[in-house]
């Protein structure tokens, strides 16, 4: 074989290897948009993901005059609703309510639940139906099941046909949402760099702008750089036996989303440090000694001359620890326990965005399509991070030239 | 004047407080590190002490052991060990020429424009968090390992095996091992490509054999900062692992089960032996990273001598 077929091979391989990253990327894109997108849409993020009961009575039994529905699923022209068969996040086969009159009756029923009897309620877009009591064209009462009605087309059929009236509807809400994962994210994203920029930002200013050659400089050094290799899954640990009993002085009684967002404090430490002493190594050295011989004093000088010349490496840090909050989830399994909570308080317990698809997947039955349209929402958030990464240093790099 | 003195005096004191605050954060970022081994030390081997309020567990037992049943409580950490070691070096195996030669591709050989997108390409694996892959792993990875293991003949556990760990961490330290090799081959002197190429070797010649020889201390590091994310890797590997209750596994379609997916599978208590030993096993996985990257970083200075 001659040296051009040669070089043409291994210069071929490297094409190949390429090739095979790029196809990775994109075939993850791909089976995240295939799974997942369906999914997103306004009910998946405003919505809660544990399901809410309601036992509601029905007040007024004249039929009303409906507007022509036209839309998808079975309608019920007796009473104003229409109803389709789905599965929901949870994994169960249900009838939805996709569309309902405003003056249906089953639009406006007295709540039936212990506590809250009287309470105004009615069925809706985000409701399933359970079980339902309804008056047949004698007039008896009779219960109908969720087995009974089996499936929208036959439920309708019910109502229509064989109902003078309903009674009383068992239903719940559709759950599946993913709100409560979000709010814990922010909370996270807050009270992590809250703790993390303070502490980062002054041992960078330390290890750049005063600390000389010597031992304990150079261990502290490698401390903060041997925080880096240490798996997340470990800080998970550190982070349930040395801050915890903090978050107790605080009045948490179990893991808290307060205790995860301590422990990505840490996380994060090294990552802050590192892009503030970046952006700390290209501030001229002539602006430091203007100040200095202006008689400023050190300090003076790194706070309002140093700092506001490297904020771009503190908004790199910022951001880069966005994204690392976003998706970090094995050091959070240990610390804001794996519960998907909607109602999520400092003190308590719940799941970020990125542990609420752990939960999903390490559940009896994964729920793929959930955790898809989750994991497809992160990868969008950690993408366009990256990007406003690079604006942030492209800006930058022309400011100084 | 004398105004001017107190503002004088101030400004040196708060020069000092600040001073003094700057070294304390910087010694706190840095004592982490201490706090981190020391406290999950402490809580990982109280276990194995005597007067242990949940039974004292055999250290020996636990470490040589090849069972891990906490329904048991039976507890032994010596096939996790093993299982961890060969899905993380198959791993590397595996990803090492694919990221070598990318990184040379980025550094050396694409056009400039192939070049930039290529490096994004990169950079935008490397931000995927791991969950992501996990999920990614769950429904894509699993379902191609099941479909070769049918065609060897073998009956998978819907897919989740050794091989599924396997192929998933390869992808994951995919970033960081060209990463890694970028920085190495783009820091050999243009010097020595130079000779070489005067002396009449070709490009492709010059970039395999001189710039890659020159660069493979960098590339080695790389190697051993990869192999300690495998080690590392939670969530996504306990997502295709399987958790065996025994082991160690060698069948590539077998489960298997790595010390992070044993910290992390069937958590429910946060009290009890089966919590604590959760420590113990993250103490193992800190011991693993920390020999293998000293026996990694010492035959690392052999090779690099050898230039």
């Amino acid at each position: 074989m001659n040296r051009k077929t040669k070089d043409m091979i291994l210069d071929g391989l490297t094409y190949i290897s390429s090739g095979i990253s790029v196809f990775v990327l994109i075939a993850i894109v791909l089976y995240l948009i295939i799974q997942g997108a369906s999914s997103i849409n306004w009910h998946l993020l405003s919505s809660n993901y544990n399901v809410t009961a309601y036992n509601a009575a029905v007040v007024e039994t004249n039929p009303g005059n409906y507007a022509p529905y036209n839309g998808e699923g079975v309608y019920s022209e007796q009473y104003g609703v229409a109803f389709k068969d789905i599965t929901t996040a949870h994994n169960d086969d249900e009838i939805q309510v996709v569309y309902i009159d405003s003056s249906s009756p089953l639009a406006n029923m007295e709540s039936l639940i212990a506590g809250e009897e009287g309470k105004m309620v009615g069925l809706n877009e985000d409701s399933v139906v359970q079980s339902l009591y309804y008056f047949d064209q004698s007039g008896e009462r009779v219960f109908l099941s969720r087995t009974q009605m089996s499936d929208a087309a036959t439920l309708v059929d019910i109502l229509d046909n064989q109902s003078s009236g309903v009674y009383s509807i068992n239903y719940q809400t559709l759950g599946g949402g993913i709100r409560g994962s979000i709010i814990v994210t922010l909370y996270l994203i807050v009270i992590s760099l809250l703790i993390s920029l303070p502490i980062g930002i002054a041992s960078a200013i330390y290890l750049h702008e005063y600390a000389t050659k010597s031992k304990i400089n150079s261990l502290i050094r490698s401390g903060i750089d041997t925080l880096t290799g240490v798996p997340s899954i470990v800080y998970g640990l550190m982070g349930v036996t040395v801050l915890f009993p903090v978050t107790q002085l605080m009045g948490a009684t179990s893991t808290s989303i307060l205790l995860g967002g301590l422990t990505l404090a840490i996380i994060l430490l090294p990552t802050i440090i590192r892009s503030t002493e970046e952006a700390l190594m290209v501030v001229p050295q002539s602006l430091r000694d203007g100040s200095l011989s202006l008689g400023a004093t050190k300090s003076q000088t790194i706070f309002k001359v140093v700092l506001p010349c490297a904020v771009n490496g503190i908004l790199t840090g910022i951001l880069l620890g966005i994204g690392r909050v976003i998706g970090e989830s094995a050091a959070l399994v240990y610390t804001t326990s794996t519960v998907i909570n909607d109602y999520p308080t400092l003190l308590g317990q719940g799941t970020s965005l990125s542990l609420m698809i752990w939960s999903i997947m390490s559940g009896e039955q994964p729920n793929y399509e959930l955790a898809s349209a989750i994991s497809l929402i992160i990868l969008i958030l950690v993408f366009i991070i990256n990007i406003l990464v690079k604006v942030v240093a492209k800006r930058f790099s022309r400011r100084l030239v | 004047m004398q105004i001017d003195n107190r503002c004088v005096k101030r400004n040196k004191l708060l020069d000092r407080i600040f001073s003094w605050l700057f070294l304390a954060m910087a010694v706190l970022s840095a004592s982490f590190i201490v706090v981190i081994i020391l406290f999950v030390f402490i809580k990982g081997i109280s276990p194995f002490l005597p007067g242990y309020e949940y039974g004292q567990v055999d250290l020996l037992a636990f470490l040589t052991g090849t069972v891990y049943r906490q329904d048991q409580g039976v507890y032994g950490v010596g096939f996790i060990v093993i299982n961890t070691l060969i899905a993380s070096f198959l791993a590397l195996l595996l990803s090492f020429p694919i990221s070598v030669l990318t990184a040379l591709f980025i550094a050396k050989i694409a056009p400039k424009h192939l070049a930039t997108g290529m490096q994004s390409v990169v950079e935008l694996l490397a931000s995927v968090p791991s969950v992501v892959y996990g999920v990614f792993a769950a429904g894509v990875i699993t379902k191609i390992v099941d479909a070769l293991a049918t065609s060897f003949g073998y009956v998978t556990y819907g897919g989740s095996s050794l091989l599924a760990v396997i192929l998933l961490l390869a992808i994951m330290i995919f970033p960081t091992l060209t990463s890694m090799s970028i920085t190495a081959i783009r820091a050999v002197s243009p010097d020595i490509e130079q000779a070489s190429l005067a002396l009449g070797a070709t490009k492709t010649q010059t970039n395999f054999k001189v710039v890659l020889t020159a660069a493979k201390s960098g590339i080695f590091a790389g190697a051993i900062l990869g192999l300690g994310r495998a080690y590392g890797e939670a969530t996504a590997v306990a997502m295709v692992a399987g958790n065996k209750l025994f082991g160690p596994t060698f069948n590539p379609f077998d489960i298997t089960r790595t010390l992070t997916s044993t910290m992390l599978v069937g958590l429910k208590e946060t009290t009890g032996l089966d919590y604590d030993i959760r420590f113990s096993v993250g103490l193992v996985l800190i011991v693993v990273i920390f020999v293998s990257n000293a026996i990694l970083n010492a035959v690392k200075k052999r090779i690099g001598n050898q230039v």
